[in-house]
Parts: C-alpha cells; structure tokens; sequence
C-alpha cells in the first residue's frame, strides 16, 4: 500500500464527489425559503400570517448519525475530543455531543454547500476571500479524513488517526492548523482544521436544538443564561446574581418540573 | 290528531337536530384554515368615498351599513375579493361557505329586487326562496329597517361585479334539508331592540342598543349558543365559543367580562383593536378590522354605553390548581412569554396585552387562551393601527404538559383566578386545530 494505484485514487476522490452531488441533488431539489436559490415572492394585501404555522428553528430529531460512516465517527470524536477535551473546566466536545451536531449539520444544508459558490475555478486564494474550495463542507469532510487516515497509515506505522496517543494527534493537528502538513487528494489541511475547529466551537455553544452543548452544559460553563428574554427589572440591581438557569430553545428541565 | 302528529313531527325533527349536533360536537374536527389569513386592504372599498350625485346619500348610508354589519369578516375568503364570499365556516352543523353579495348578475346579487333583499334580510330567504342558513345573521339583520335595507343593496350594487362561484356548504342531516331552517326560525330567534328598554334609557343607550342587537349582531359570538345552535335563553353576552375561539363575556363581570373596563377603554379596543387591556386577534381582529374601526366615534361610544350596562354574569366557581402545576408554569412563562409579556405579565400598552386581571385568560372555558398558545394569533389591522402585531404559534415548542401548567399559572397569578387546565384539554384542541404534527414554515425544521 506505499505505493497507491493512481486509478484507484482518482476513483476514491470521483466517486466523493459523485456522491456529494448525488445528495445535494436529491435532497437539494427543494429550494426552501430563505436559502440560496429560492424564487422571490411577492406579497400583497397586507403582512402574510398563517395561524398555526410556526417558524420554528430547524432543530434535529433522533439521534441516529447521518453522514458520518461509523469509521468516520471515531475519527471526528478522536480529533474534536482533542479541540474541547473533558477536564476540570467543563465537558469535552465529545460529552457535549458535538460530533452528532457536525454530522447533522454535514448532512445538511450546510453540508451541501447551499450557502457556497462551489463552481471554478479554484485557484489558492488570500485569507480575506475566505473559503475558496471546490469541496462542499461534507464533501470536504469525508475526502480529510480519508486523507488524514492515509498520512498518518504513512507516518505512524500504518495506524489510524484515532488510534494515535492524544500528543501525536495534537501534534497532527497543529502541524494541520499551521499548514505544516501536506494532504494528498487535493485536501487542503489548513482549510479543513478551520473549519473542524469552526463546526466544533459551534456544536458546543449552539443552542442544544442542533444536537449540540448537551444539556447546555457549555452555558453552565460560561455562565450564558440562553434564550430568556426579559431583564429589565434587573438593570438597576447590581450586585445580585440573576437567578435564570440557562434555558435552550425547547426549553430546560424545570419546565418539566425536573432540576 | 293532525295537531298531534304535528307536534310529534316537530319534536322527532327536533331530536334529530340536536342529535346531530351532539355528533358534531363529540366528533367534529374543525382545522385552522390552511391559507394566510385574509386582506386588510380589502376593507379599503367600506372607506372609498361616494362622490356626490342624486342618491349618494342613500349610497353613503348603505355603505355605513356595511361597516356596522361587519358584511367582510364573512363575504372576503383569503386573496378573494371584497363581497365575493367563498369563507368557510365552521359551524357546528357543518362547514357553511358566505355567499357571494358582489354586484355580479349570475353569481352576486346583482339582479336581486328591494323586496328580495328585503326578505332575506328579514326572514332569512333568499331569491329563489331558499331559506339561508342562520350563520347568515338574518335573526339580527331583521332588525333594520326597510329603508336600511334598500340602502344597503343599493350600495352592494355598487361595488365592483365578481364572478365567483362559491363553494356548496357540506352540512349533516338534518341541517343539509333547508326546510329545517324554518322550524329553527320558530324557536331560536334572539331578542329584538326595545323589547327590554328601560325606562328612560337615554338616546345614546337606544342606539347603542339598536348597533349591538341589529346590524352589530354581537350576541351571534358572544351569547352561549344552545343545542339548536341559536341564543341561550337568560345568558345573553356571557361568552361563547366560535371556532375553537372563545368570544368572552360582555356583562359587567369584573373576572371574565368588562366589568374593569371603562367606556373610554371599550371605544379605543372597537376603534384600534387595541388598549391598554387587550388586543383584538381572532374573529373579534377581523371585526375590528371591516366593521368597529370603521364606525364613528358617536356610535363607539353608544356601544360602550350599552355594553356598560350589562348585568354581570353569575360568577363561576373555581377549583384550586396544583402547586406544582403552578411552579412549572411559572418556569415556562418566565423564559417563553416575558419577551413580549414582561416579567409580572406587565405587558406594554396597546402592543402585548397584560395578563392581569385579563378577561380573555380567565374565562371559565380556557379553549381561548389555549388556542391563542396554540396557533398564534393575529391583532386585527385598522386604518389608525394598521400594523397586524402577531403572536406566533408554541404547538412546536411546548407539550401539552407544559402549555397547560403555563395555562393553568396564567389563570391564577397577578389577580387572576380560573379552573386550572389539563394536559389532556391541551390534547383535544390540539387535535382540533390539526396541530398534532406542527407546521412549519419552509426553513424550519430537520433537513
């Protein structure tokens, strides 16, 4: 294996993108309101209300995974379990849930790209004109870490990221944060770290709708009270602590009589 | 023995009807409409002036008409055009669909005579000699007079021919045969105005009188309807319920009527569908919108006069909630309803009503608050407030449990006091509503 077959790599990279475009096809044949590509729509008479129907934040459901192969999924926990690792401070990334969180958003708007333009062509661009990649954010995804499996099969005796001590992966991700390493199959790593760094930080301090931040336990971290909304009666008592529990979206425990 | 088999036919028919209408009630799912709710812009054709000529005093006068009679909270369907009908109503014998009363020949009323108009106005049958369905307010309307009558076809004939067709009503049996109709307009027609004038009632009072028993047809929403779907008997203005909404009491109860309201308050909710005490959404936005925004302040303040002088109703007992029902409600008003409610359910003036003391929250029927959480609700737009604030809809955010501990804490906190609510009311309207599966806008939701 030290030497691959170049057919079977551009078969690998092909078929990656053959079954991105596949699933934004089918998935991405409904444009909905709001997103990149959904028709203008004019409204007259007076301000649209529908009674009954809510804009409601889209929020996930079930807790199967989606887009992440289950070898994909030890990858994403070995790698963001060591962005936010579980110590004294507060819950890791992984007991926050965030890899159900990047692997619902991967599967996807976000995933597909809806919000990119992904055409060419592809030149390296400059920082300031940001993502410049003709990878979706999935498509991205799944070709790093076959790519980051076969640098470190290279590097480190043919074993698997996940399956590296926690300083080599941190040494790997470093050398990946700095642009140090070169990934094969046109990945770029400095491009991937940001956004798994980016998706990571998000997972743990979005509202637990996303799958994320698990029992908001990233607010009772920081402090972050979430969604509640009226203060004023506290703008003029200083000194007191506010006595509001984070609340999430759909909710927290005491709604239900729990906590 | 004729006599006695005409009683007796009478009374199986009776039977029948209120038969079906225990049937509906038990079994009936009445859905929120599927479609935006309909144009405000529509109500503009009740403010065009009529421009001076030979009858335009008559035409003005029926124009006013159609303001008071509140005619496009029922003849507009959403995105249809004014006086063209096609809204279904949901009744509890069936879905009724208004009738198009445009100027068109074929499909309105076009060709309709003085007499014709006359007749249906009064007696509740059309020009072919149908008998209306009383969903059609004949048994309020036969209160004006014929020259308000003329007036207001004169106007209807002017307003701009819709050929519009609108759909047939779907009705059980026996209130699918319209001969029924007739042996309801025996039994169930409300009060006429003057019949209980006391003496020395002032000349405010009698109009006031004259807009909420006629044209005005209050009572249609805000008396209990019995089973035969007509006026309670010795409960007039004490509530009722349309639609899955509750139309609250209008006596001088302090708890669930108008009894802390003052005239002033009363003319500034008919005219801007709002107060420092509520907001208008529901059936009562849409009459605010075509109907009470449009009248003069004269006749504002004669309503307010009348409704003043309602007797209270008899105060309903309450039964104590649950402590913990109460303690979970408060968590969940504190975080999902102070962004507009304020902490203390405060409010803010003429924008979120207050939940103290608010006649709405404490009616004895809590279907009206919980729809409100339910499905939204929209303040009715007039022509001085003309943005429509909404409430959005909880049924994706909120179980049952918890919209009816917040419910439950809503009807006892802040002066309050009302039956607490169980999850499993919550449950049927739900149903009702359709709402078991939210609906969601096109962006929300898993993808």
């Amino acid at each position: 294996m030290d030497k691959p077959v170049p057919g079977r790599r551009h078969f690998l990279i092909t078929s990656a993108v053959v079954a991105g475009t596949g699933l934004a096809g089918a998935i991405g044949a409904t444009v909905r309101d709001g997103e990149l590509g959904a028709p203008p729509r004019t409204y007259k008479g007076g301000v649209p209300w529908t009674e009954g129907q809510a804009d409601a934040p889209p929020g996930v459901s079930g807790d199967d995974f989606k887009f992440f192969t289950p070898a994909e999924r030890v990858f994403i926990e070995a790698a963001v379990s060591r962005l936010i690792p579980n110590d004294e401070v507060g819950p890791g990334a992984v007991e926050a849930n965030v890899p159900f969180f990047i692997d619902r958003q991967l599967a996807g708007p976000y995933g597909r790209g809806d919000h990119y333009y992904l055409g060419g062509p592809w030149p390296k661009g400059t920082p300031e004109q940001g993502y410049q990649s003709r990878f979706s954010p999935a498509q991205l995804y799944r070709a790093a870490i076959a790519a980051i499996d076969k640098y470190t099969h290279a590097n480190f005796n043919g074993a698997d990221f996940a399956n590296l001590s926690d300083d080599d992966r941190d040494k790997l991700l470093k050398s990946m944060e700095s642009g140090a390493i070169q990934l094969e199959d046109g990945v770029d790593a400095k491009t991937f770290f940001a956004m798994l760094l980016q998706n990571t930080k998000e997972g743990y301090f979005s509202d637990p709708i996303y799958g994320g931040n698990k029992d908001m336990a990233a607010w009772k971290m920081i402090g972050f009270p979430g969604a509640h909304y009226d203060y004023r009666e506290w703008v003029t008592r200083h000194g007191e602590a506010v006595p509001f529990p984070p609340v999430g979206f759909k909710g927290r425990p005491g709604w239900n009589g729990e906590g | 023995m004729r006599m006695l088999l005409r009683i007796v036919g009478v009374l199986v028919v009776l039977s029948l009807i209120a038969g079906a209408y225990f049937a509906w009630s038990l079994n009936h799912v009445a859905a929120l409409p599927t479609g935006p709710v309909t144009s405000v812009a529509a109500a503009r054709i009740l403010l065009k002036p009529i421009p001076d000529g030979p009858n335009a005093a008559q035409l003005r006068q029926g124009q006013y008409l159609a303001r008071l009679g509140d005619c496009l909270s029922c003849h507009l369907r959403a995105d249809g055009d004014a006086f063209a009908g096609g809204l279904g109503l949901n009744t509890p014998f069936g879905v009724i669909y208004s009738s198009n009363i445009s100027s068109d020949p074929e499909h309105g009323i076009g060709h309709w005579t003085p007499d014709q108009f006359y007749r249906a106005m009064h007696d509740g049958v059309d020009a072919q000699g149908q008998h209306l369905y009383p969903a059609f307010p004949y048994p309020w309307f036969r209160n004006l007079s014929r020259e308000d009558d003329d007036a207001l076809l004169a106007y209807l004939k002017t307003t701009p021919p819709v050929a519009y067709q609108p759909p047939g009503n779907e009705l059980f049996f026996p209130m699918n045969v319209r001969a029924s109709v007739a042996l309801w307009n025996v039994i169930s027609l409300p009060p006429q105005p003057g019949a209980q004038t006391p003496q020395g009632a002032s000349p405010e009072w009698i109009r006031g009188e004259a807009i909420v028993l006629g044209p005005g047809h209050c009572s249609q929403c805000h008396t209990p309807r019995n089973p035969f779907g007509a006026d309670t008997r010795g409960k007039a203005f004490q509530g009722g319920l349309l639609d899955n909404f509750v139309s609250p009491d209008l006596t001088g109860n302090e708890r669930t009527g108008l009894g802390r309201w003052s005239i002033d308050d009363i003319t500034e909710y008919l005219h801007t569908g709002r107060n420092t005490r509520a907001a208008a959404g529901g059936p009562m936005g849409d009459v605010v919108t075509y109907s009470t925004s449009m009248m003069t302040d004269e006749d504002r303040h004669a309503i307010a006069v009348y409704l003043k002088s309602l007797p209270a109703s008899a105060d309903a007992d309450s039964t104590a909630a649950d402590p913990a029902s109460i303690k979970r409600g408060a968590a969940v008003f504190s975080d999902a309803c102070t962004a507009c409610h304020l902490e203390n359910a405060v409010g803010q003036p003429t924008l979120f009503p207050p939940l103290g003391n608010n006649a709405v929250a404490q009616q004895n029927d809590p279907t009206g608050v919980l729809h409100i959480i339910l499905a939204g609700v929209r303040v009715g737009p007039s022509p001085t407030r003309p943005s429509p604030l909404t409430m959005p809809s909880f049924a994706w955010k909120l179980t049952d449990q918890q919209i009816a501990d917040v419910s439950t804490y809503i009807r006892n906190s802040w002066g309050n006091r009302a039956s607490p609510v169980t999850a499993a009311d919550v449950a049927k309207l739900r149903s009702k509503l359709q709402l078991d599966e939210a609906r969601l806008t096109d962006n929300s939701g898993d993808h």
